[in-house]
């Protein structure tokens, strides 16, 4: 079995394991870390295309979260609007405000592109914090009591929140694999590796890296919706906060950068470090969470720096002979 | 009267942000890293003034050197361990293996110290400084003095130097510098003990007014990352006008403006500065 | 003979014989252990433990309901077991946290947040699952105003603390011959202090003093300096403040440093009253006035108060103060509520917590009770008035309670 068909097979064993899971696993619990990971998985795969794939370090992309959340919760709450109608305008008002952002902040490169966006994100979280139509720092909450599929709030039962934020990752993967295989995704690589040469073929640079970047915004809010619609408290402080941007960033980093698969294994394995460090030491108020949590990122940060597929890549390289010919294996 | 003494209480904190900067510049300046773990070392260097005093009533200012001289082995150590294994790496791992520092150490810091709040009290630095009807506590005099003391060392180690030349040589070019016969190993370990010397010494500064806790570095990181852009990656003396810069406009901005928004004020001032000339204040382009 | 009347029986016959086997009683409790309230967090854990503790154990010198009963006595002498979580002062984790409480642990009720914030999301999840959730320690208003059958708050809340703070302006003011008219208000902006803020000036209006400033500044900052010109510059008679603990310790240092000293500063607890503020701040932090909802020298009115806190003190080295205090006595309604619901049903205890009916001696707080209204809220609780004096806290109002005259106004930074 070639690598790709290895990939593609594990990938769907990976769809189909996603499917059943809450099917299968009844633990509310364990269902609610599944969805942390689909949900984060999808910021990571979102965060990617800019990040990734155009090779512009976001560390603000919370901003692009947390309008997704503000706008889907402030139709839901003014006007009544279905959360469903507002996560796509949620990620309209977004894409639009990263085009914004976006054009004067691709005038730097690099470190200088990656602490601009750290500042803007502060300013923003600032800016809200400070704005008594968005509930200030006190937020806004979405009522409880009204359930079911209109108000996207769902009571008891993880399943309905488990299939959307899969749906939401299925899609955000698709979008995904259609930039890569289209022309905008080959210049996003131009950009990426060769910026010089990209540039001398008449490549417009700013404008495949806003493209890049609305998709990326575009995706992130639509995560943002969800995230406000499960656990119907949205404040600055947790969804415009630079830690959730790096947090969407460390996903894609530890899984494998510029991949399509990378942010979701990262996703995997960051969740399951924080909760297995916060279960394992978080109530002993040592600080002990944070010392393995930490010391684990170290650790797959210098001696994986090309995330989980680089290593993959490493282990199996591309021109190997089928290792195993499996039945229908062969190539 | 008022507005004077403002401005002046803007240069004397401008002047500590300036040396926690001087000392990530100068690490970013010779390695391309920049260090998220850096509010850490100041951090420690707290402790450290803290635990001298608590345990053998050393004043901070008597074991400032000590403080100095560990946080540069703190700093060369991790350079050892772990930073060295990454000289070569993505700018994205680069970033998060200090991100991952930054956590561990200051789930460490919990570990030992526990999160409670600590300070020192009755150091020999209690009292004001008053003149012309201005008037100012004595400690962030000296620490303001001793920033620029700090800084100023820095500057004339960099220049002066046979040492200092050998790290900005490494700094421009490490090929070349190579060439001439300096190791490079020792030099990023050299600009990584300097750099957390310099939070080190800002931290024991501050130790004598600023409360001491495990996350004390998370107030000070983000003004040492925009003095570092600000004054552009890699240059000291621009990371040191830069602190000035800010200390008055996030002071002088609250007290005329809102407090609420002085880090809106900060933040806007270097967006708009790093985007009319994206190489910094003083950067090289 | 059915296999339930057998089991029944043989149940009786041996609870006769042999002392009672039954099953602990688990109760969740969430707090902030990590992050920048890990300090407070650790100090909640603490109380909430010690309760726990003398409620499972034998001694009975304490005369507080269920303590020294060696378990539960309404479920055969069951025991009490907490498991602790952490939320990070995290929303999101606080639910997650609250989720695995309940599926996980199989804890019959929870106790928590301290941060409103993450005690609405954790509540939320509560509600959802029909498990009850005891609020000890998060004063937001609106926490009660989301019409949950399932959540209780024994802690009086924000709106109640600031009218105290005016009442007892107005009573001062008539005591002794005074008059302050302008009010400054000082908060940090988050959720916290921008909910006080917003009272508090309202309040003051209301209650005809002039606001000449209201300043909400970003918390845990690295200078005040501005905050503080601005007040000078406002020259206010009496500064009303909200500020977490590295906030309130910094503000005070540059008060004295800019020499701003106003008639009178009048804390909105937090970090003014932790108990790392005063060993800090040392002689600096006399004669802040502080509303509170325990201080120690109550324990001369009520003597049970000096007696729990000679337990906490033996075991943490530190005194209670109103966070531990409220904790504790969360923990000591819950296993009462808990003991005379006689089950661990989550529809029993939710009864039994609405009928809860505690006197005034039966806590160690200076509370009428604890007697929760339709909407959960305590309706018996109270504030109280402290002032640092002496680097104690000593309470200064109301009158029934206050043990010494309130100092008034702030001397002199310099020879205190």
């Amino acid at each position: 079995m070639s690598r790709a068909a290895a990939g593609r097979a594990v990938g769907l064993a990976a769809l189909v394991l996603a499917a059943v899971f809450p099917l299968v696993v009844r633990s509310a619990t364990w269902q609610n870390t599944v969805i942390l990971m689909l949900m984060v998985a999808q910021l990571g795969v979102a965060w990617n295309i800019l990040g990734g794939y155009a090779g512009q370090v976001s560390l603000g992309h919370a901003v692009f979260f947390g309008t997704g959340a503000y706008v889907s919760t402030l139709l839901a709450l003014r006007f009544g609007i279905t959360p469903w109608v507002g996560m796509f305008a949620g990620a309209g008002v977004s894409a639009a405000l990263a085009v914004v952002i976006g054009w004067p902040c691709f005038r730097l490169k690099g470190h200088y592109f990656a602490m601009a966006t750290i500042a803007v994100g502060e300013i923003v979280q600032a800016v809200v914090n400070g704005w008594e139509l968005l509930g200030g720092a006190v937020g806004l909450s979405l009522p409880l009591q009204n359930t079911g599929f209109w108000f996207m709030v769902f009571n008891r039962s993880k399943l309905p929140y488990h299939y959307i934020a899969l749906g939401l990752l299925l899609f955000t993967l698709g979008v995904n694999w259609l930039v890569t295989r289209s022309h905008v995704g080959y210049y996003l690589r131009a950009i990426k590796d060769e910026p010089d040469a990209a540039r001398s073929l008449g490549v417009s640079l700013t404008r495949y890296k806003l493209y890049a970047i609305a998709l990326s915004s575009g995706l992130a809010a639509m995560g943002g919706t969800l995230y406000a619609q499960k656990e119907l408290l949205i404040d600055p402080g947790s969804t415009l906060s630079t830690s959730l941007s790096i947090k969407m960033s460390l996903v894609a980093i530890m899984g494998g950068v510029g991949t399509l698969a990378g942010p979701v294994i990262g996703a995997v394995l960051l969740t399951t470090i924080e909760e297995a460090s916060r279960l394992g030491f978080g109530g002993t108020g040592r600080g002990t969470d944070m010392v393995v949590y930490g010391l684990l990122i170290v650790v797959i940060a210098v001696y994986q720096p090309a995330g989980v597929l680089g290593w993959v890549k490493q282990r199996f390289p591309p021109k190997a002979a089928p290792a195993a010919p499996g039945p229908g294996g062969a190539r | 009267m008022l507005l004077l003494q403002t401005i002046l209480s803007g240069v004397l904190i401008g002047l500590v942000y300036a040396l926690v900067a001087v000392g990530l510049t100068l690490i970013f300046g010779v390695m391309d890293i920049v260090n998220f773990a850096h509010g850490e070392f100041l951090m420690l260097g707290m402790y450290a003034s803290f635990w001298g005093f608590a345990l053998w009533k050393l004043d901070p200012l008597f074991t400032l050197p000590l403080t100095a001289l560990l946080l540069f082995g703190v700093g060369a150590a991790l350079y050892r361990v772990v930073i060295r294994r990454i000289t070569d790496a993505p700018m994205l791992s680069q970033i998060f293996t200090t991100f991952g520092l930054m956590i561990l150490f200051r789930g460490l810091a919990q570990y030992f110290w526990s999160p409670d709040f600590r300070s020192v009290e009755g150091s020999v630095l209690t009292g004001k400084v008053a003149f012309a009807g201005l008037q100012f506590g004595l400690p962030q005099v000296v620490a303001a003095l001793g920033a620029v003391a700090t800084s100023g060392a820095v500057w004339w180690f960099l220049r002066s130097t046979r040492l200092g030349a050998a790290l900005e040589a490494t700094a421009a070019d490490k090929e070349a510098a190579a060439l001439m016969g300096i190791d490079a190993q020792k030099m990023f370990a050299l600009a990584w003990g300097l750099g957390a010397a310099c939070a080190g010494v800002a931290g024991a500064l501050l130790s004598t007014t600023f409360p001491i806790f495990p996350e004390v570095g998370a107030s000070f990181i983000l003004f040492a990352f925009v003095l570092v852009a600000l004054g552009g990656f890699g240059s000291v003396a621009g990371a040191f006008w830069a602190g000035i810069l800010v200390g008055v406009v996030e002071v002088v901005g609250g007290f005329l403006w809102d407090p609420a928004y002085k880090l809106v004020l900060v933040l806007s001032l270097y967006l708009l500065v790093v985007w009319l000339r994206p190489q910094g204040l003083m950067g090289k382009a | 003979m059915s296999t339930t009347f057998r089991a029944s029986l043989l149940a009786a016959l041996l609870g006769a014989a042999l002392p009672a086997t039954a099953e602990d009683v688990t109760i969740g409790v969430i707090y902030p252990l990590t992050g920048a309230a890990a300090s407070t967090g650790l100090e909640l854990k603490n109380a909430a433990q010690l309760a726990a503790d003398l409620i499972n154990g034998t001694e009975k010198s304490l005369a507080l309901p269920m303590v020294g009963g060696g378990g539960l006595p309404g479920l055969k002498g069951a025991k009490l077991k907490l498991v602790f979580a952490d939320h990070q002062g995290n929303p999101q984790v606080g639910a997650s946290e609250a989720e695995r409480l309940i599926t996980q642990e199989k804890v019959a009720a929870i106790q928590g947040c301290y941060f409103s914030s993450v005690t609405q999301t954790a509540s939320q999840t509560a509600e959802r699952y029909g498990v009850p959730f005891l609020n000890d320690s998060s004063s937001s208003v609106g926490l009660t105003q989301r019409g949950f059958k399932w959540f209780f708050r024994t802690t009086p809340n924000d709106e109640l603390f600031v009218q105290n703070a005016f009442e007892f302006l107005k009573d001062l003011e008539k005591r002794k011959g005074i008059k302050v008219k302008r009010i400054a208000i000082l908060a940090e902006n988050t959720e916290f202090g921008t909910g006080a803020a917003r009272l508090q000036e309202k309040y003051a209006k209301e209650n005809g003093y002039e606001v000449v400033e209201k300043i909400l500044y970003p918390p845990k900052g690295t200078q005040l300096t501005s905050e503080v010109q601005k007040l000078k510059a406002a020259k206010p008679d009496v500064v009303f403040q909200s500020s977490y603990l590295s906030d309130a310790i910094l503000s005070m240092r540059t008060y004295k440093d800019l020499g701003f000293l106003p008639t009178a500063l009048l804390a909105n607890d937090a970090g003014f009253n932790d108990s790392e503020f005063l060993k800090t701040m040392g002689k600096d932090g006399n004669y802040v006035i502080s509303r509170e909802v325990w201080a120690l020298d109550l324990a001369a009115l009520k003597p049970v108060i000096g007696k729990a806190n000679d337990l906490y003190k033996a075991r943490h080295g530190v005194n209670f103060n109103g966070n531990s205090a409220r904790a504790f006595t969360g923990m000591i309604a819950l296993a009462e509520a808990i003991n005379r619901a006689g089950s661990t049903a989550p529809e029993a205890i939710q009864a039994a917590l609405k009928a809860t009916n505690l006197s005034a001696d039966q806590l160690i707080m200076p509370w009428g009770g604890i007697q929760y209204d339709e909407n959960g809220q305590n309706r018996k609780g109270a504030g109280i008035i402290v002032q640092v004096q002496d680097g104690k806290y000593v309470t200064v109002w109301p009158a029934a309670a206050g043990t010494k005259d309130v100092v008034w106004p702030l001397p002199a930074w310099e020879g205190r």
